[in-house]
């Protein structure tokens, strides 16, 4: 599993200020501690950044390039921000990201094949977000078309299929799990990647980060490529990574069995279960899911 | 679709050959389900399995269409039960009936009473969409002569009513290009139909004493190669027609059983005497799987609910509803009134705009284009910026609408403030509440402020 | 091919909530089938219809509601009776709007009087509305219940940020409650999951918030439809609680009710009737035709 770590971003008012500021040393700070947790890229999101786009990219650019050789994912809907980001990027970097919209294939999409980058391939069209896996399907086959017009391989694209929070549609997360199983078919050589945060957006804080890290288990084994997510999260990356193999597995049996024993697990491992349960949809979500 | 695209791939050859001129056989499988390929562009299926698919890939409940043109009415292919699974596609059409019986003034007045049953909500246009002419008098000249002017009047399309077969047919042949649906088609009557049918090339408007002879005749239509069905199980009240509304989808399709793979019929109008109960049957009949309603309503304040109830019930759950972008007015305000601005998220517009009004103070509520979706997404993605928002107030140019310069923002949209505080100099920016409900006593305060 | 009608049977029910004390006591909820299927299940409960009244003389009520109820409106119990003796209500919807903050601030020792003087008027089950601002509701709620100790009211809404008290309260005087969440199926399940640690589930009946037609009423239609799907076909326990759908408030403050005696009586009953189909147990209605009307057609 790749991981993206996503704290560098303009949502966290720490992160927020510093830009604002100017100011590389809080950035420096989140560089390390995701470094520190194995990140494999680090996504660096400024916002729509209506001010100087350019140079607010640059900086944001340079002075993570000035402490760590991890790559980047830039994140950003200013075309003009994206370019003189994939400009200064040393490495192969990742575009985070272009959709299916007619505006996003004129802005967006020819900036991956003029600098090299990979692409993020977000779901979404100007119909808006596709309501089930088939239309998830129709909508990135034609995006497919177009980057191949382009001439973008497949190789390059990381499919976004746009992960909704739990809390709001369901249905959703169910559509997404269903897609992603579509991927090797429909598009082979095309990675998969998400926003993992998003999923427990709207869930009580507390819970946030069970609900993120069960459901990058189950999509792993679905074949999940690539994930965004937060990069502070140690546990989140032993599980990813094989260090937790135990509690992998019981996941895999909540997916599988219809009832897991929770006598003799611990308080933990009976949580994964039960969020398990929830996010292969055997029951209705609801902020109290492990309290039932 | 039938067939999903991942059930049709199990036929296909799984070589990702490219002939069809896609990169692999899931695509092709993916388009097919989409109706963006046909299945003549695979070289390697056999005939048998080419059936199969195409048997398979049939919508469970056929589509009809009623009428021509711009004015014609589809209904039918339908996917679910229930609106919340996916959505409703077709909307049932309303059909407004008048009696042969009456006398021509009547009938003219009648007919313009139907043309003008048309309204505007939120941009859109709602209206009744057929007229059904009913042959009650037994004077087939009569019933013809109803028809003639009908047909001549208006665009929109017909349903002809007649329990005598030549009648019926006689008066579909002087109409038979604005293709109207013709009325009943029963076990009785339908070997002299067939013909005239596939002649005229019409819709049929099957009518059986229940289920089980409703499937008779469908059975014997398709075999005879009539395919346009429209379906009435014969119910007399409004809970029948719900049950038998219910299980002729529930067969369609849960069962794929394509003897009941048609959309429904309909008659209100001879279920009840009272207006109001009428009226009421139709609004539920119209959520359980009516393709066609026909009343005998032509008063405005019992169309217009139902043509509301309609594009409320058939409007679709994925897609968020939108208002029309514009300044809106609410309780008549002047110079010196408040100016609020939101999205035009329908159902945050209604609750807003409820809200100002139960406050019983005059404003201006500034409703900006976002497609639909709410505050904070539409600030991330570009579309409820400070840079938008200012265009906004340029193109609909609210500083000429208020002495003021005082502009209340949503209170989730904290950053918005910094943003167009720098974009609008002039304006004081003021964070308004997170709820809807807190609206009312926030406008109290400012307007005592 | 011989043709089986494909009936659905269902495991599980709707739990049956009781409403009132005495003869005129009656039950909502109970069904083990989808709305009006008496073709393939049993609904043991027609739908509760009420009438609503106000603890004080409306003042922005539309005039055909008020009309046929002329000076009664300005006293609860004369307003309740008639509802009861002269329209035919089985069950009395009292929202006690001079308790909001906002307005009169009517204090809870006198609304609980107003609403016991009700209750020993008319034998009929009695709903107690309060304003859904979450602090004086509790205290509103809270004494009423006190007051009215073992008349079996049903009270509501019953919020997120008040639940505890007011249904520790129903609990210790014999009460039912409303369990009220915005327009969203996952927090009402949250808000039953709360309240199920303490509070018996068959006193729980909830409301996913109505809106009218025209003005949102799809989105109300589709929670109670998921919501009796989640509970009937799923089995999800947190969600097999009867349905309320106040529908008379939203309507009537709609221009299009407003502007014509007929439209609104229509705009009220085609609102009604969809949330019955959609799966209400109880509804809650200002036109007594409208009421007339409904319960005409659900009899058939």
């Amino acid at each position: 599993m790749i991981l993206i770590g996503e704290d560098l971003n303009v949502m966290s008012k720490t992160i927020s200020q510093a830009i604002k500021d100017r100011d590389p040393e809080p950035v420096k700070q989140y560089v390390e501690g995701q470094a520190k947790n194995g990140m494999d890229y680090l996504d660096l999101n400024v916002g729509p950044v209506k001010k100087a786009p350019a140079e607010t990219m640059e900086w944001m650019v340079d002075t993570v390039q000035g402490c760590t050789d991890i790559p980047l994912c830039l994140d950003t809907t200013n075309p003009e921000a994206m370019e003189a980001g994939l400009k200064r990027c040393k490495k192969k970097a990742l575009l985070n990201s272009a959709s299916g919209t007619e505006e996003s294939r004129q802005t967006m999409m020819p900036l991956a094949k003029k600098y090299g980058s990979g692409l993020v391939l977000s779901v979404i069209n100007d119909t808006g977000l596709p309501s089930d896996a088939d239309e998830r399907a129709g909508s990135i086959l034609e995006s497919l078309e177009y980057a191949g017009e382009l001439g973008i391989p497949n190789e390059d694209i990381w499919i976004d299929p746009v992960l909704m929070p739990v809390g709001v549609d369901q249905r959703q997360v169910l559509a997404y799990m269903e897609f992603i199983q579509m991927i090797p078919d429909l598009a082979p050589g095309a990675k998969s990647v998400c926003g993992l945060s998003n999923l427990s957006y709207g869930a009580p804080k507390e819970l946030r980060g069970l609900l993120n890290r069960t459901f990058l288990v189950i999509i792993a084994r679905y074949g999940q490529d690539a994930a965004i997510v937060s990069g502070f999260d140690a546990e989140l990356v032993r599980l990813v990574r094989g260090e937790m193999p135990e509690t992998v597995s019981l996941i895999h049996r909540a997916m599988d069995e219809d009832d897991v024993d929770l006598s003799g697990l611990s308080k933990e491992d009976q949580a994964y279960v039960k969020t398990a349960q929830v996010l292969m949809g055997k029951t209705l979500y609801s902020n109290s899911w492990l309290e039932v | 679709m039938a067939l999903k695209g991942a059930e049709i791939m199990k036929k296909l050859p799984k070589t990702n050959c490219k002939e069809c001129g896609f990169a692999t056989c899931f695509a092709f499988a993916m388009k097919l389900a989409n109706g963006a390929a046909g299945l003549d562009q695979c070289p390697y299926l056999s005939p048998e399995v080419r059936a199969e698919l195409e048997g398979a890939m049939a919508p469970p409940i056929r589509l009809v269409t009623i009428g021509t043109g711009k004015n014609a009415v589809a209904v039918g292919e339908e996917e679910v039960m229930f609106r919340h699974e996916k959505a409703f596609f077709h909307a049932p059409g309303i059909a407004v009936r008048i009696s042969d019986t009456l006398d021509d003034s009547d009938i003219e007045e009648a007919i313009e009473r139907i043309k003008g049953l048309r309204f505007e909500r939120i941009g859109h246009e709602l209206k009744a969409d057929l007229i059904a002419l009913s042959h009650d008098s037994g004077d087939r000249e009569r019933f013809e002569a109803l028809v003639k002017k009908a047909a001549g009047a208006c665009d929109l399309p017909l349903i002809l009513v007649s329990e005598d077969t030549d009648a019926l047919f006689a008066a579909a042949s002087l109409c038979a290009d604005k293709k109207p649906l013709v009325y009943p088609v029963t076990r009785e009557n339908m070997e002299a139909a067939v013909p005239r049918l596939k002649e005229l090339g019409l819709p049929a408007g099957v009518r059986g004493n229940g289920l089980d002879d409703v499937i008779a005749v469908t059975t014997g239509l398709k075999a005879a190669g009539v395919e346009d069905c429209v379906i009435d199980a014969g119910a007399g009240n409004m809970m029948e027609g719900l049950r038998d509304q219910t299980l002729i989808r529930r067969a369609a399709l849960k069962k794929g059983f394509r003897p009941l793979g048609y959309p429904t019929l309909c008659f209100p109008c001879n279920m009840y005497g009272d207006k109001y109960e009428e009226a009421l049957a139709i609004s539920v009949l119209m959520i359980r799987y009516a393709g066609i309603v026909v009343t005998s309503l032509m008063e405005k304040e019992f169309i217009f609910p139902l043509l509301v109830h309609r594009f409320n019930i058939f409007s679709d759950p994925r897609r968020p509803m939108t208002v029309e972008e514009k300044v809106y007015e609410i309780s008549n305000p002047d110079e010196n009134a408040p100016v609020l601005i939101s999205t035009n998220y329908a159902l945050d517009f209604f609750i807003v705009s409820a809200a100002i009004e139960e406050a019983g103070i005059p404003a201006f509520l500034c409703i900006k284009d976002t497609g639909g979706i709410g505050v904070l997404a539409a600030w991330t993605s570009g579309k409820f910026t400070g840079e938008a928002i200012a265009d906004f107030l340029d193109r609909h140019k609210v500083e000429q609408k208020v002495a003021h310069r005082k502009l209340i923002i949503p209170g989730v949209a904290k950053k918005l403030k910094d943003e167009l505080e720098e974009e609008l100099p002039a304006w004081e920016i003021v964070l308004g509440p997170s709820e809807a409900g807190d609206i009312p006593k926030f406008l109290s305060k400012e307007s005592n402020a | 091919m011989t043709f089986e009608a494909p009936l659905e049977k269902y495991a599980v029910k709707i739990r049956e909530v009781a409403l009132g004390t005495g003869e005129k006591a009656r039950n909502i909820g109970g069904e083990d089938t989808l709305p009006f299927h008496f073709f393939e299940g049993a609904l043991p409960n027609p739908p509760g219809l009420a009438l609503e009244i106000m603890d004080t003389a409306p003042r922005n009520w539309a005039a055909p509601v008020l009309e046929p109820f002329g000076d009664a409106v300005s006293d609860p119990v004369d307003w309740g009776k008639r509802c009861v003796d002269d329209f035919g209500a089985e069950i009395l919807f009292l929202r006690l709007a001079s308790t909001d903050p906002l307005g009169e601030d009517t204090a809870a020792a006198d609304a609980a009087e107003t609403v016991a003087r009700v209750a020993d008027a008319v034998q009929v089950p009695l709903v107690v509305w309060g304003t859904a601002v979450e602090d004086k509701d509790a205290e509103v709620l809270v004494e009423t219940a006190r007051v009215c100790a073992g008349k079996n009211l049903l009270l509501g809404p019953v919020l997120k940020g008040n639940y505890m008290e007011v249904a520790q309260a129903a609990l210790e005087h014999g009460h039912a409650i409303v369990a009220q969440a915005s327009m969203d199926a996952n927090l009402t399940k949250e808000l039953n999951i709360a309240l199920c640690k303490f509070f018996p589930p068959e006193k729980i009946v909830v409301d996913p918030t109505s809106s009218a037609l025209g003005y949102g009423m799809e989105y109300t239609f589709s929670i109670i439809e998921s919501i009796k799907q989640f509970g009937l076909v799923d089995k999800d326990k947190m969600m097999q609680m009867p349905v309320l759908a106040d529908v008379g408030v939203e309507c009537w403050r709609t221009r299009e009710a407003r502007e014509n005696r007929e439209q609104g009586i229509l705009w009220e009953a085609i609102t009604g009737m969809t949330f019955l189909l959609a799966g209400a147990n109880l509804l809650i209605l200002r036109h007594p035709e409208v009421l007339g009307l409904i319960r005409k057609m659900i009899s058939e």
